[in-house]
């Protein structure tokens, strides 16, 4: 039988030997935890606590009225040291940050209670309790999942995909939480697909990790209207658009359109996971699973982190350096964000810290285009990167709209392959930044 | 650690270990078995060519970037393939001046003029053919010779046309070579084992070489005949000629050719049609060359024509 | 000093063939030898003074609205004198140049500089505008003449004689025909280009 997949796609080299075979252990205590009050693409929330608080494990700390936005929960008990801007690692700037240092007894808040059973729960209490309980995508884009769980009315779902490709070269979190917490996974998957509601779901993975999708299908037996799907392991596998085109062959319309147009709602392993943890035991998202790797990382490993817990202190823990690092990112070193600091916090949506060796910390400089159409043809949405990357360097960027620069994924396949080592993506990133703003201008203006 | 800087830049940090040099250097290992046999075909003269031509592509290319102080990038193995195509697509017997103006032509007009490396809009190796054909007729279309016995003959395609006449050898002769031709392109068998190796390692798409050949092969085989449709001489209009060199060597020319993948196949296509229709009815007995550089041409207009439909995007029909 | 302004604008600043790139079929199409571009000059210089010095005479008396077939009217007299002299007194040359000495009626120079500046100056500017011009298409097609005999037969011929006594070289028969025409032009177009701009350039660095 044919693997089932979609078009495009490169197949980097995985480097998740480093730590496919690392049990999750969690990390050392933080001493101090800096937990940003804008930790996604919504609204940034308002701080509830002040300079001098004392706070505890799993209260609220943080919160907006928006309707894109998610709380943040403190990860440690102690004492608010500071409500100032800090270094943000998603966003590259200073950004409003709690700032709490740890007295080190983990005092759990008395809002942390364990719900009651799914079964007595209907579709909007839960979407309350997720909301409340600020779950994001744990993937690495950090989207509110209380927002994705709630689709208008005029947009019938009719199912759920639970992701666990983890096509990033390099990063094993979901890897080893599937393996080791298979049914937890599926017990808040189950719950999630309550809230939405819909009855059938897929549980999509990678095929390079078998021992999850055995784990997986474990799990999921006897459970009626839910399926393992192993998927060929091609970047970007784990897009949204690209899985769903893979198991369920539709396609999602360009934007503005959404999984929810297709009859779609796509989640994260680890955020079912996290939901599990909710409703197990009350306590909201406050940690999550990091994978600390890279080869000058002494001891690479998978680690349960409090959120707001610095990469230092985590690289410390694996070991430090073994070399000069070159470069530092966090998420996988395709999509992944280069960090000028280690004195960042892990965020919602930090999936890997990843460093890298001085010598592959360059790129090397461009040598011109040959026109190969490599870009093209390893696409995943089928665009047309060599035109479009021209246009944007010459600053065209209507040319560049013209393309479709605007649908692009900014998955980074056509920089990986391209063999003069264009800024392909790059450039086209900036395209599709000009293009948006110009659009919303334009939408203003009428 | 405090003051060591981190390299901070756009995803993706990971890059592809292919690089322009080593694709160019596929190419030349691709094109080394025909060179060998068109040693052996020829003797010293065919390596005398090549590497007349060769070395004075190279230094056309790093004088060129010389004198425009640009940096010079002869190693990149550019300039050296079409030195190689241009010494393929000689007579054997061509006075060695000729390739040398060829090889100047092709790098400095052809490719530099127009902005170097990826701006040419023709293959340089053919344009620098056409320009030499029309510039020195006589040297350029005699000299054919039999390889071994070097005595002047009648390429086969000359013969198919009935404009000279010759035996026609037969398809093991056509195979391993044994026919009058330009130097590169008389064996077979060793350009479609650099042909192989090049689709093999995904070099190249298999959509030109694959269209053009096909089509000829169609076309021929229709309407090459002397007794009414589908009686023509298939096998040795596939295998004379420059059609293996060309399509597999430079029709895919990556600067020269579409980048969509159904542009690749309208490339083939059309490349393959204008072949027959020189050969079949038109003033030369050989067209490949002229079918490659008109489709280089409209090469812009077929990537225009043949965008592929953006992920998501349902073709609009008509309401 | 007005009048030498006037007359060297074409030769050089505003050369018709290398600078504003105009009437070029004839300069594509002619060139093919040294005399031939000679000839074809001598004409154009004729007929672009002649008619640049009765357009400016008459300037104030052809209505605007009517101006471009009264420009052709009067040019087309110049030509026709042209052909039927040369038709006279160089039947040889005139068999070569052909349909371009009657094709001179539509020269885009000629036009333009009616147009451009013979409709609107007195009659010496005009007069000396036409000859810098007229002078300025000669060189160009004598150059690029000379370029393409040279190369395209090895030889040149100068007033019916040849210089060298054969082909200093196998003659590059491209050269001679419509291809080696845009070629060479290309490659004195981009050499030009390349020695303006960097006289420019060399001038805004000081």
């Amino acid at each position: 039988m044919r693997r089932k997949t979609f078009g495009g796609g490169v197949h980097p080299p995985h480097h998740k030997k480093l730590t496919e075979e690392q049990a999750i252990r969690d990390a050392r205590e933080p001493k101090l935890v800096v937990i940003p009050l804008s930790q996604h693409l919504g609204a940034p929330g308002n701080p509830l606590v002040q300079k001098g608080d004392q706070v505890a494990v799993g209260q609220k700390i943080g919160d907006t009225d928006a309707y894109v936005a998610a709380p943040v929960h403190a990860s440690v008990s102690g004492k608010v040291v500071a409500v100032e801007p800090r270094m943000h690692p998603a966003l590259g700037r200073p950004e409003l940050a709690i700032v709490i240092e740890s007295d080190g007894e983990g005092r759990v808040h008395e809002s942390v209670q364990p719900k009651p059973s799914v079964d007595d729960l209907d579709a909007d209490t839960i979407r309350s309790l997720i909301r409340e309980a600020g779950l994001a995508g744990l993937g690495g884009a950090a989207f509110p999942t209380a927002v994705k769980v709630s689709p208008p009315r005029s947009k019938p779902i009719d199912t759920f995909v639970l992701n666990g490709a983890e096509c990033e070269p390099f990063l094993t979190a979901d890897h080893r939480l599937m393996v080791e917490e298979a049914p937890d996974i599926v017990f808040g998957m189950k719950a999630l697909m309550k809230a939405i509601p819909v009855s059938r779901g897929f549980i999509c993975i990678e095929d390079n990790k078998p021992d999850a999708v055995r784990a997986m299908k474990e799990a999921v037996r006897g459970e009626p209207g839910l399926e393992v799907v192993a998927l060929e392991t091609r970047y970007p596998q784990g897009s949204e658009k690209q899985m769903i085109k893979s198991v369920l062959g539709r396609e999602v319309p360009p934007p503005p359109g959404l999984p929810l147009d297709v009859g779609v709602v796509v989640n994260n392993v680890g955020t079912a996971h996290a939901l599990a943890t909710v409703l197990k035991t009350g306590m909201p998202l406050v940690d999550r699973v990091v994978t600390v790797t890279g080869p000058v990382i002494t001891a690479p490993a998978n680690l349960r982190v409090k959120l707001g817990t610095l990469f230092s202190d985590l690289i410390e823990q694996c070991g430090g350096y073994s070399a000069l690092p070159g470069k530092l990112i966090m998420g996988g070193p395709m999509m992944g964000v280069a960090q000028h600091t280690a004195e960042v916090p892990v965020i919602k949506g930090t999936s890997g810290i990843l460093a890298l060796a001085e010598n592959q910390a360059w790129d090397g400089d461009p040598t011109p285009c040959i026109k190969c159409a490599r870009c093209v043809d390893v696409c995943p949405m089928q665009l047309v990167p060599v035109f479009m990357s021209a246009y944007a360097e010459r600053g065209q960027w209507d040319m560049a709209d013209r393309y479709n620069a605007a649908d692009c994924l900014e998955c980074g396949c056509c920089s990986y392959i391209c063999p003069a080592k264009r800024p392909l993506v790059q450039t086209i990133r900036l395209a599709k930044h000009e293009i948006l703003a110009a659009r919303r201008q334009r939408a203003q203006a009428r | 650690m405090a003051d060591h800087k981190l390299v901070v830049s756009s995803s993706p940090h990971l890059r592809t270990k292919e690089t322009t040099p080593r694709l160019m250097g596929a190419v030349l290992l691709a094109l080394l078995p025909a060179a060998l046999a068109s040693i052996v075909l020829f003797g010293p003269r065919a390596l005398a060519v090549m590497a007349v031509t060769l070395a004075s592509a190279l230094v056309a290319e790093g004088l060129y970037m010389k004198i425009v102080r640009k940096p010079v990038t002869i190693a990149d193995g550019s300039a050296a393939i079409t030195g190689l195509l241009l010494a393929f697509n000689m007579p054997p017997m061509v006075p060695l001046w000729v390739p040398v103006i060829g090889s100047f032509f092709a790098i400095i007009v052809v490719k530099q003029l127009f902005g170097g490396l990826g701006q040419n809009f023709m293959n340089p190796a053919l344009a620098a053919r056409a320009f030499l054909l029309a510039a020195w007729p006589m040297s350029m279309t005699t000299g054919w010779v039999v390889p071994f016995d070097g005595v002047t003959s009648a390429t086969p395609l000359q013969v198919l046309r009935g404009m000279a006449s010759a035996r026609l050898p037969e398809t093991w002769e056509l195979l391993v070579g044994m026919r009058a031709g330009a130097l590169g392109e008389t064996s077979a068998v060793a350009l479609l084992l650099g042909g192989f190796y090049l689709l093999w390692k995904g070099v190249i798409d298999w959509r030109i070489p694959g269209c053009f050949i096909g089509t000829v092969a169609l076309v021929t085989w229709a309407f090459g005949g002397s007794g009414g449709l589908f009686t023509g001489n298939v096998l040795a209009h596939t295998l004379t000629g420059g059609l293996l060199l060309g399509a597999f060597f430079m029709a895919t020319d990556y600067v020269t050719s579409p980048v969509t993948r159904r542009g690749r196949v309208v490339m083939g296509i059309g490349c393959g049609l204008i072949t027959a229709l020189i050969r079949l009815w038109g003033g030369f007995p050989e067209g490949v060359s002229y079918s490659i550089l008109l489709m280089n041409v409209a090469t812009p207009l077929i990537d225009r024509a043949t965008l592929p439909r953006v992920f998501g995007q349902r073709r609009v029909k008509a309401a | 000093m007005n009048l030498w302004k006037d007359f060297s604008n074409g030769l050089v600043r505003e050369n018709p063939v290398f600078r504003l790139v105009l009437g070029l079929c004839p300069v594509l199409a002619v060139t093919t030898a040294l005399m031939n571009g000679f000839w074809m000059g001598v004409a154009v210089i004729f007929v672009l003074t002649c008619s640049n010095v009765i357009i400016s005479v008459l300037r104030n008396f052809i209505p605007a609205h009517i101006r471009i077939p009264c420009f052709i009217v009067v040019i087309a007299t110049f030509v026709t004198i042209v052909q039927m002299t040369m038709n006279a007194y160089l039947p040889e040359m005139y068999d070569i140049l052909g349909i371009f000495v009657p094709l001179i009626v539509v020269n885009c120079i000629i036009l333009a500089r009616a147009e451009a500046f013979a409709s609107k100056n007195r009659v010496l500017n005009a007069a000396a505008d036409g000859i810098g011009m007229g002078i300025g298409f000669t060189v160009a097609l004598m150059i690029l003449g000379a370029i393409r005999e040279f190369l395209g037969t090895g030889n040149l011929v100068l007033n019916g004689t040849a210089l060298f006594g054969g082909p200093l070289f196998e003659p590059a028969v491209i050269m001679i025909m419509p291809p080696g025409a845009f070629i060479t032009m290309g490659l004195v177009l981009g050499l030009l280009n390349a020695i303006s701009n960097r006289s420019k350039a060399r001038a805004k660095a000081r």
